[in-house]
C-alpha cells in the first residue's frame, strides 16, 4: 500500500456514516420554523434610500452652517 | 420554494467538507457530527438568505459559521482529549500474528496517529482533502488562505507521515 492508499483508508475510518449523516438531517428539518419566515425586515432597497436620503440630509446640512459662517 | 429539497442540497453539497473540517480539529468523530449539526442548523435557520447567494459565497458563509463553532472555549477543551483519543489510535503490542492484513492495519493506524499529532493547519488540511474529498483551491477558499499554502501544508503532512511509516517499518525490522 502507498501512503496515500494508507491515508485514504485512515480517512475511510473517520468519515460519517450516510446513516448517521441523514439522522442528523431529519433532526434539523423537524426543529421550529426558520427563524426568518418569522422575523419581517425592511427590504434591503430601503435602507439603500434610506442611507442616501440621510447622507444627502448630512451634506446639505453642512453647506448651509458653512454658509452662515 | 420547496426549502427542504434546497436545504438538502446544501447539505449535501457541503456536509462532507464541514465534518471533515472538525474532524481535523477536533479528532473526535462524535464531537465532530455535533458540530457539523450545529452549523447545518444554522444553515437551515437562514436558508433564505443562502439562497441569494453564489456558491462561493455560500460555502464562505458556512466556513465562517463552522470558524466560530470551532473556536468556542468549552468545546476546545473537549477537542484536546479528543484528538489524543480518536486519531491516535494505540497499537496493541508487537506480538500480533504477521500476516499482511494486519501489518497494514497497524500501518494504517500508524498513520492516524501520525496525524493525530500534526500542526492544527496540517491535519486540517490534510482531513478536508482525504475525507472531504476536496482540493487545494477549494479547502483554502474554506480556511481563507491562499491554495498554495495549502498546498505546502499538504505536502509538509505527507512528508512527516511517510517519516512515521519509514520509522515503524525500521522498528518492525529490528523486531522480527
Amino acid at each position: 500500500m502507498s501512503l496515500d492508499d494508507h491515508i485514504a483508508a485512515w480517512a475511510a475510518t473517520v468519515r460519517l456514516a450516510d446513516s448517521d449523516a441523514d439522522a442528523i438531517f431529519a433532526r434539523i428539518v423537524a426543529s421550529p420554523v426558520r427563524s426568518a419566515e418569522a422575523t419581517p425586515r425592511l427590504a434591503a432597497s430601503w435602507w439603500g434610500e434610506y442611507n442616501a436620503g440621510f447622507a444627502a440630509r448630512m451634506v446639505a446640512s453642512t453647506r448651509q452652517a458653512r454658509r452662515a459662517a | 420554494m420547496d426549502w427542504e429539497a434546497e436545504f438538502r442540497r446544501l447539505y449535501e453539497a457541503h456536509r462532507h467538507a464541514v465534518h471533515a473540517y472538525f474532524t481535523g480539529k477536533t479528532g473526535d468523530a462524535q464531537l465532530s457530527a455535533d458540530l457539523m449539526q450545529d452549523v447545518f442548523l444554522r444553515v437551515w435557520q437562514h436558508l433564505d438568505k443562502l439562497t441569494d447567494m453564489p456558491d462561493d459565497g455560500r460555502r464562505a458563509w458556512i466556513f465562517t459559521v463552522a470558524r466560530n463553532l470551532s473556536i468556542d472555549a468549552g468545546r476546545h477543551q473537549r477537542t484536546l482529549a479528543g484528538t489524543e483519543q480518536a486519531l491516535a489510535r494505540e497499537r496493541s503490542g508487537p506480538a500480533q500474528p504477521a500476516s499482511v492484513a494486519v501489518i497494514e492495519a497497524e500501518r494504517v493506524a500508524v498513520v492516524g496517529e501520525a496525524i493525530g499529532r500534526l500542526p492544527e493547519q496540517q491535519r486540517v488540511a490534510l482531513t478536508m482533502a482525504a475525507a472531504g474529498t476536496m482540493n487545494s483551491a477549494e479547502i483554502g477558499a474554506a480556511l481563507g488562505v491562499p491554495a498554495g499554502t495549502v498546498r505546502y501544508w499538504l505536502s509538509q503532512a505527507r512528508r512527516t507521515l511517510a517519516q512515521a511509516l519509514d520509522l515503524y517499518d525500521d522498528k518492525q525490522e529490528e523486531e522480527s
